[in-house]
């Protein structure tokens, strides 16, 4: 089996209509890893998972999941997906959701019983699991919609915008879960627009705009590439050393220089620079982005190149 | 089989909590009960469990005439207007959110993400529909076959071909309800739909039926319609080709819709019961009810009602059914949710 539990090298969606939802998405999701997929509202996020679970036929696909072709149906049953806006059947408890769901994943009733027992607890509902969906409010439905995406003990788990309508105390509730999720082994593939919320659990991330992934990689990777150092110095920087530092691309206020530098390897000769100057260094800061200036910096480039293309 | 049966289970579930179900079971065990409740003395009929009495003689308990008057009652009267029309329409309003409901954005895609095919998914849900008819038609089967047994001192298992042939003529409608559930995804107008085209094909089979009166049985009486001064007019038997000709080209046009009527009234020709089976079976209702005798009449009603054979009718409504289903099955097996 491959490393990846979800390995896409092509996946492409046009609607009858003519609307390209995703266009040549090429994706890598490493096993036991909570990957993270973010991107503004129409971006195709939704429509890629729905591609993977067949719930949306692709136009074209060359892919995986769990190591088969995705469409192949058997693998569905190691899978487990929470749908954006989950609706249950009203005249359905929170219990009988997730054994419908279990039954519907091949699961037997015995080795339903005690495994709904235990989700129900773990995400806090199992004091509401005999009342009907309908007295629920939207996160404690979206509380059972995890159970019911669980039950069968899926490897990988797709999971839509799980805390939206969520309080704050079912988010942390879902973040434990989904980290608990990755220590099991298990791969969590997480839609979301809560950028703050995804860079707290996830280890990989793809930026989708526009049905493309305009990035993709851990979120150590991608925060990296655009790494900064700042030095802070008192006193006035020699020109022979300023001209050093500009044909480097170094940006310089009054006080500060800017080097973008991926490691602190990378930023030493300038520090012996400035040490042979006999410039006063007065605070070196190590700045990363975070993934949200990350976010936006990527949709911006690609706004940019989307506008300036012929 | 665990998928199917958590399926067909939900359905169970559905139905339970659905209040039109309850209505209608319960408007059943009245019907039933009123059923029950008709009796036979020794100077005639009786009603209420005995509280409201009839003098007609050739109803008295035992004859052959009170088992047959008993059985029509069921077949005729019953299955014609509770089960084939009234608990249909009650059937087709409770169930004709199935399919929209089932396909609700957020409710949908956790049926679709499991290891489940489309066309076994739509076919389960079909079911499930479909258990709605034959939960309430085997309660009222039940009702029924206990009443024959206490009235008529007979074991009717004939009774219970109404479950499946009951099951089978909604099905012929629900069908139509299920493929505008997944077009339109609108329970009105999967009900709008539906029940438009059980009109229309009531309309076909009116026409048909109709006709077939004019064309045989009244000709085969020495009788005619007087269209323009109304009425009817003495003809020889042999004059009616014109009106045979145009009934065979109607019976040919209807032969492609669903025979929701007819198969409800064929029900008839499997309720017999045997030990009681008299010389009067097969009789028309109204005759048996005035007490006439019309041997040739009888003949010729007999020949009305087996004019079309079982096999046609089952087969073309089964036929009908299954593009229907098929086209359904398409439509929800492409598209994309």
């Amino acid at each position: 089996m491959s490393d990846s539990a979800v390995d896409i090298s092509s996946l492409h969606k046009r609607y009858s209509n003519g609307t390209i939802a995703l266009h040549d998405v090429q994706l890598s999701v490493p096993h036991g890893s909570v990957f993270g997929l973010i991107g503004p509202n129409g971006a195709g996020k939704s429509t890629l998972i729905k591609s993977l679970l067949t719930i949306i036929r692709p136009t074209s696909c060359k892919g995986k999941l769990l190591g088969h072709p995705i469409g192949h149906q058997a693998t569905l049953a190691q899978v487990g997906y929470l749908p954006e806006q989950a609706q249950f059947a009203s005249y359905l408890t929170g219990r009988q959701v997730i054994e419908y769901a279990a039954g519907l994943a091949h699961q037997s009733t015995s080795q339903c019983r005690l495994r709904c027992q235990t989700l129900l607890e773990q995400v806090g509902m199992s004091s509401h699991a005999n009342r009907r969906i309908s007295t629920y409010s939207k996160g404690m439905k979206q509380r059972i919609g995890l159970a019911q995406a669980l039950i069968h003990n899926p490897q990988v788990v797709f999971l839509d915008e799980p805390t939206d309508g969520v309080d704050p105390e079912g988010r942390m509730v879902i973040k434990q879960m989904i980290s608990s999720l990755r220590n099991e082994g298990r791969t969590v593939f997480v839609n979301s627009h809560l950028l703050s919320e995804v860079e707290q659990v996830a280890d990989h991330v793809a930026i989708l705009s526009q049905g493309h992934v305009v990035a993709q990689g851990s979120i150590a990777e991608l925060t990296r590439k655009d790494a900064r150092y700042e030095i802070s110095f008192v006193g006035k920087l020699p020109a022979s050393l300023m001209n050093w530092c500009l044909e480097r691309h170094m940006e310089i206020t009054h006080d500060r220089i800017t080097c973008r530098a991926e490691s602190a390897a990378m930023v030493q000769p300038l520090i012996d620079q400035l040490r042979a100057s006999l410039v006063i260094i007065r605070e070196i800061k190590e700045q990363h982005f975070s993934l949200e200036q990350l976010y936006l910096q990527v949709l911006e480039s690609t706004r940019k190149n989307v506008s300036t293309a012929p | 089989m665990t998928q199917a049966f958590t399926i067909l289970f939900d359905s169970l579930r559905m139905l339970r909590a659905s209040k039109m179900f309850w209505i209608s079971l319960w408007i059943s065990a009245l019907v039933a009960l009123s059923y029950a409740s008709i009796g036979f003395t020794e100077t005639g009929l009786s009603l209420g469990f005995g509280i409201i009495d009839f003098h007609l003689p050739f109803l008295r308990s035992g004859s052959a005439e009170a088992a047959d008057f008993y059985r029509l009652l069921f077949t005729d009267v019953i299955v014609r207007f509770w089960l084939g029309w009234f608990a249909l329409v009650l059937a087709l309003i409770s169930t004709c959110s199935i399919f929209p409901q089932f396909l609700q954005a957020g409710a949908i895609e956790i049926a679709l993400s499991k290891p489940l095919s489309r066309t076994r998914l739509f076919l389960l849900k079909y079911l499930g529909g479909l258990s709605f008819v034959a939960a309430q038609t085997l309660l009222f089967c039940v009702v029924a076959f206990v009443a024959v047994r206490f009235r008529l001192d007979v074991w009717a298992w004939p009774i219970f071909w109404a479950v499946p042939i009951i099951t089978f003529s909604f099905s012929l409608v629900f069908c139509v309800s299920a493929l505008m559930g997944i077009c339109t995804r609108s329970t009105v107008f999967s009900l709008l739909g539906s029940l438009l085209f059980w009109a229309l094909t009531l309309v076909g089979q009116w026409t048909e039926d109709a006709l077939y009166k004019m064309a045989y049985v009244l000709p085969g009486m020495g009788l005619q319609m007087d269209f323009l001064a109304g009425g009817m007019n003495e003809v020889d038997p042999s004059k009616s080709a014109d009106l045979q000709r145009t009934y065979q080209k109607v019976n040919t046009l209807v032969a492609i819709l669903p025979k929701t009527r007819e198969c409800t009234l064929m029900l008839k020709r499997f309720i017999v019961f045997d030990q009681t089976h008299s010389a009067h079976s097969g009789r028309d209702f109204n005759l048996l009810l005035r007490g006439e005798s019309d041997s040739e009449m009888e003949k010729l009603m007999q020949q009305y009602e087996h004019r079309h054979s079982i096999a046609y009718l089952v087969g073309s409504s089964l036929v009908f059914e299954l593009i229907i289903l098929g086209i359904a099955i398409r439509i929800f097996h492409r598209r994309d949710y």
